[in-house]
């Protein structure tokens, strides 16, 4: 008996190993591997470690809206957007080397640079150009058809209509043509867009369901390759060889994913090299990092993005105008910038956001706190003792907007309208918006291209846009409008009815509140030089953009 | 062999069921998949494209006979966030859950083994409250208080142990602790519970007067006769934690099943949490079994029922 | 009267029991303790240390933290009560049915409880809590399901052996009705179990709320809970710790008692012991 139980227990010692063994057979190679790595001390001091908040979905532009980390830095797309000391963008060649428009706007001319290959050495060729673009159509989750649709011929092919997209032709290996549906001058941001980098044709048809999911098999002819990517845990980069440019200072990128306190904790302790504020709250902010010693190290971006709270025209009674001007005016946005946001941003009036293209200073500035004429307006518009109401907030968002929300709800309840905050999860939140009849939220768009028809078709471009941003807005000619204005090919003119739309839509329709834009901190460690967030202040950075003492 | 048969069957009747539950659950629920993965640039086209591309246009009854056709070929289908085959997903995640698992397991037994003996072999002196105590505590804090403790002292305040998984032995070391943490509380209860159980019986008293030492005494016989259930309950804790990781798995940033489970939940992707929640029922299920069997060869007389 | 006299004698009774009391009626008269608002904001005051009236302190909205664990704790009270009370109830109720009938009755609930406990349970509560959405209800039927089949399966075991007892099938034979039986004979016996069984329920079922929202997906703001609290808070962890100390502490505070109150309630309950 003492002796089978010994003999039992023993077992299960040994098997407990072997699994822990098995396990960890193949993990300890790889780590042997990096140990090997690590002690190359050069490697090290070119190691840039960066932090998260959650993994990625997928490494393939087209299949996600929200990871923009890889094909930033493994890919590249036909022009790029650099950003002056003024604050102005330009945008500027990348793996096109010239280009030619045609007078009435449409065509567009392209030659590629030259001995430009992907980090396996397959050449880049015109014919990846118009691979890309239909991929971007047919993929049936294809997340970025946005940004291609402006091509003759893309609505038919999205639409199965189609074989080809007959828009793009290629000449030869280096030039390729593009014609447009109709003009649209925001055309050339779209492809400097991470949306729209180019993929090999080669690759991609070789690799299947494995691009995008396997490091090896996505490959890109950007600046770095992918090297691991553990789903969950992080990503590690790697220098691309081959790449056609100068070499970047880090040589190696390692990225992992982190809850917001551990990331300032890894910080503080010089495990991390650049610490994205947007994850901590401004009262850490201001009392870790705005400070003497950090002073320094403060890197701020202007992110060209509207933080807005939408009022859903189909519910009663935010259909009346009056009420919807009454909510603009109670919200004390001036507050709640100060204090969530600890005063790093800039109110807002309008549609496009500070450093947008088609930003007016005229549309800014007539929006003011003032609960006593939010009142006289209720009354006006029948409702003295107020009413009923609901604000949706995505259980996934960050701290700061569920805060921000529960300061509306009490501005709110100061002109007597009962808000009530409907938390509910990210899949709820965005079928409830898409499907129209949300009564109202906050939410933030940051522009994917530096046009001001990126936001403005967005949300009033069309009957199914009105709905699907849960707004309904009802006037159809202003939403017609604002569908045509993209074709205006004169610009000075185009710019004027964008300014005339959003003075419309905000200040006489009142259709959101539109509350501010931000400023993006990040604080850079002791091992950075120099630090270039992205142009519009996304989260994703250029690996590119930062340089290694 | 017959039982075990029985038993066998007995576990693929409830994964069985457990399918069908989760599968009417998970599909009667609002959130639409399809717009979870087009997120903030929606088109109702795009939807309508997707839904019918990922077959969530057929009737649920097809649905469910697809899955099922497709599942009894090993094959749990595509994860629709991932756009990776299920099944593979597991196979990637499982490794570094089972090494967590089994260290937190390490820690836990010899902990609460340990500290249940000493509690018996000092009754009621200072070490016997000691242990107890933080077996109590062990039981009674909140995985994620102990996590977040853990981070604080071990990696902020010492710097002894690095903060996240990082794929290396040390990185694991904290969230083995932190997961292992209640088991120990509890390991070490049961133990102290039946060797005080034991302790109480005359053969003690015997090898007392025979002249055993009280520490001969207690581990040899008592700990003998009072081993079994404490086996009992630690398999199935190995069990347990090996599929219900999420907390430790996404404070740690371990890419394992929990973080899976968890990523399948935020993003309503059904055959990827299907998938996890079949996987943790079967490890129960084999846990279970286990623990009956570890019974049968440990006490004959009870047999296997 | 008796038993009562020696329960409050017993100190490792009467402690855990005061400590419990004590944050009950604290709970209770909240409202009068505090002269805040657990909702109502202060953005001039954000982030307070303790003291200046604020006991713990401020949060990142500037309410204030005491209140609010309050009317936290008033949540998880009302969790260690409610479900835990229902999942015993049901399986109970359930597990007597199923034994006393045997048959297709005991094979259907049997398999329901063996599914339950198929699933790791914050498995199950996470797919509970994500077919229902967050809030104080769906929390509830989560801990309902994840606690009635461990319970069922207890109950059913031990009433299966109530039945055979000779008495038992000497009654059933002289034809007294199943109801009085399970009154009469199976309730009485199964009182100890019970006991047991809830005060092991209670704190295991405080911890899964804490856990579920702390996750993000258990009860959602602008409620409060303890573990949501803790969970709101754990950005300023070390820099303004009180944000989680207070909320984390009293979770502790709060199944420490009950574990402490259980493990004495059961020494004083447990049959075999009772006979030594």
């Amino acid at each position: 008996m003492r002796k089978r139980c010994l003999a039992f227990i023993l077992v299960t010692l040994l098997l407990t190993m072997g699994i822990a063994g098995c396990g960890s057979s193949s993990e300890d190679e790889k780590n042997s591997a990096n140990d090997g790595n690590t002690t190359v001390t050069a490697d090290e001091d070119k190691t840039l470690r960066l932090a998260i908040g959650s993994d990625i979905v997928s490494m393939d532009a087209h299949r996600t809206t929200n990871d923009y980390l890889v094909p930033m830095n493994v890919f590249d797309t036909l022009f790029s957007i650099i950003k002056d000391e003024n604050g102005n963008t330009e945008i500027v060649n990348s793996l096109v080397d010239s280009y030619e428009i045609s007078e009435d706007g449409l065509k567009y001319d392209f030659r590629l640079k030259d001995g430009i290959v992907f980090s396996d050495g397959t050449p880049l060729k015109a014919s990846d150009v118009k691979f890309t673009f239909e991929r971007i159509l047919t993929l049936p989750e294809s997340a970025q058809t946005d940004f291609v649709i402006a091509i003759d011929g893309a609505r038919e092919l999205l639409d199965g209509k189609a074989e080809e997209l007959t828009g793009v032709t290629v000449a030869d290996d280096l030039n390729f043509t593009i014609t447009l549906a109709e003009p649209f001058a925001g055309f050339l941001s779209q492809l400097a867009a991470p949306s729209t980098v180019i993929y090999s044709e080669k690759l991609v048809t070789e690799a299947g369901d494995d691009f995008g999911n396997v490091p090896e098999k996505t490959i890109g002819t950007g600046p770095y390759i992918v090297k691991e990517w553990n789903r969950g845990s992080g990503l590690v980069f790697e220098v691309n060889p081959l790449y056609w440019e100068q070499e970047p200072s880090a040589k190696r990128v390692e990225v992992s994913v982190m809850e917001s306190q551990a990331m300032n904790m890894a910080f503080q302790k010089g495990d991390i090299d650049i610490i994205d504020c947007l994850r901590l709250d401004s009262a850490v902010v201001d009392s870790t990092y705005k400070t003497e010693a950090y002073k320094d190290r403060l890197v701020s971006v202007d992110r060209v993005g509207l933080n807005y709270f939408t009022l859903n025209e189909k519910i009663e009674p935010l259909n009346n105008v009056k009420v919807r001007h009454a909510i603009q005016l109670a919200i004390d946005r001036e507050s709640i910038l100060n204090s969530i946001y600890g005063g790093d941003g800039k109110l807002e009036d309008g549609i496009y956001p500070s450093g947008c293209i088609g930003y007016s200073d005229e549309n800014q500035g007539w929006l003011k706190y003032d609960p006593e004429a939010a009142k006289d307006l209720l009354k006006k518009a029948g409702y003295a003792d107020g009413f009923d109401m609901e604000i949706a907030v995505d259980s996934s968002a960050n701290g700061a907007v569920n805060s921000t929300v529960e300061i509306i709800a009490q501005n709110l309840s100061d002109i007597a309208i009962k808000a009530d905050i409907k938390t509910m999860d990210h899949a709820s939140w965005l079928d409830l918006r898409n499907s129209g009849d949300m009564p109202s939220f906050m939410a933030l768009w940051l522009l994917d291209i530096n046009d001001p028809d990126n936001i403005v078709y967005t949300f009033f471009g069309s009957r199914e846009n009105t709905v699907i941003r849960s707004n309904n807005y009802p006037d159809s000619e202003v939403i017609s409008r604002v569908a045509a204005a993209r074709a205006i090919v004169d610009e000075e003119e185009r710019m004027e009815e964008y300014a005339a739309l959003e003075k419309k839509l905000v200040e006489e329709d009142a259709v959101w509140v539109p509350m501010f834009s931000l400023k993006h901190l990040y604080v850079k460690g002791e091992r950075v030089e120099s630090f270039t967030p992205h142009w519009a202040g996304w989260s994703d950075v250029y690996f590119t953009g930062v340089t290694l003492k | 062999m017959a039982w075990f048969a029985k038993r066998l069957l007995g576990i693929l009747l409830v994964l069985l069921e457990i399918m069908f539950l989760i599968f009417i659950m998970l599909r009667v629920i609002p959130g639409d998949p399809a717009s979870v993965l087009l997120n903030e640039h929606v088109s109702p086209a795009a939807i309508e494209k997707l839904t019918v591309s990922m077959g969530l246009d057929k009737s649920l009854s097809e649905q469910f006979i697809d899955y099922l056709k497709d599942a009894l070929r090993g094959d749990f289908g595509l994860s629709y966030y991932l756009h990776k085959n299920v099944g593979e997903l597991i196979y990637e995640a499982f490794p570094y859950t089972a090494r967590l698992a089994c260290m937190a397991a390490v820690f836990a037994w010899s902990f609460g083994i340990v500290s249940g003996i000493v509690s018996v072999m000092y009754h009621d002196r200072i070490l016997d409250y000691l242990f107890r105590g933080l077996s109590l505590l062990g039981i009674s804090v909140p995985i994620f208080m102990v996590a977040m403790f853990l981070q604080y002292l071990i990696y902020y305040r010492l710097g002894m142990l690095p903060l996240n998984f990082n794929g290396s032995f040390v990185s694991l070391l904290l969230p083995a602790v932190a997961l292992g943490w209640d088991s120990a509380g509890s390991v070490a209860r049961i133990t102290r519970s039946q060797l005080m159980e034991q302790m109480g019986e005359p053969y003690i008293d015997t090898a007392k007067a025979k002249g055993l030492y009280f520490s001969r005494a207690v581990l040899r016989h008592a700990l003998r006769n009072a081993i079994l259930p404490v086996i009992t309950v630690m398999a199935l804790q190995l069990s347990g934690m090996l599929s219900g990781a999420v907390i430790t798995e996404s404070i740690f940033g371990v890419p394992g099943i929990g973080r899976l489970a968890l990523t399948a939940i935020q993003t309503r992707d059904m055959p990827l949490l299907q998938g996890t929640v079949l996987f943790s029922a079967f490890l129960i299920a084999v846990g279970n079994l286990l623990a009956d069997l570890i019974n049968s060869i440990l006490d004959p007389r009870r047999g296997l029922k | 009267m008796n038993n009562i006299k020696s329960l409050i004698k017993n100190r490792s009774v009467f402690i855990p029991a005061a400590i419990i009391i004590f944050i009950v009626l604290l709970a209770i008269i909240a409202p009068f303790v505090t002269g805040y608002d657990e909702t109502g904001q202060n953005l001039l005051s954000r982030l307070m240390p303790p003291g200046n009236g604020h006991i713990f302190g401020t949060d990142e909205l500037g309410r204030d933290v005491f209140t609010r664990m309050l009317y936290g704790t008033r949540v998880s009270l009302s969790i260690a009560l409610i479900p835990t009370l229902a999942a015993l109830a049901a399986g109970t109720l359930l597990g007597i049915i199923a034994a006393y009938f045997g048959g297709w009755q005991d094979f259907l609930i049997m398999r329901m409880a063996d599914i339950m406990l198929s699933i790791p349970g914050m498995l199950l509560a996470m797919v509970v809590l994500y077919t229902f959405g967050g809030s104080l209800l769906s929390v509830y039927i989560a801990i309902v399901l994840i606690e009635w089949g461990s319970i069922a399966r207890v109950v059913n075991e031990t009433s299966s052996v109530i039945l055979e007892n000779d008495y038992v099938l000497a009654a059933k034979s002289m034809g007294v009705r199943g109801v009085m039986i399970v009154l009469r004979h199976i309730l009485p016996n199964l009182v100890p179990t019970l006991i047991v069984l809830f005060t092991i329920n209670i704190p295991s079922s405080i911890l899964s709320e804490s856990a579920l929202s702390f996750l993000g997906i258990g009860i959602q703001p602008p409620k409060v809970s303890l573990g949501l609290m803790a969970g709101a808070s754990k950005e300023f962890l070390f820099q303004m710790p009180w944000l989680s100390l207070a909320p984390a502490g009293m979770i502790m505070l709060l199944s420490l008692s009950f574990n402490f109150l259980g493990d004495a309630l059961r020494e004083l309950l447990d049959p075999k012991r009772r006979e030594v």
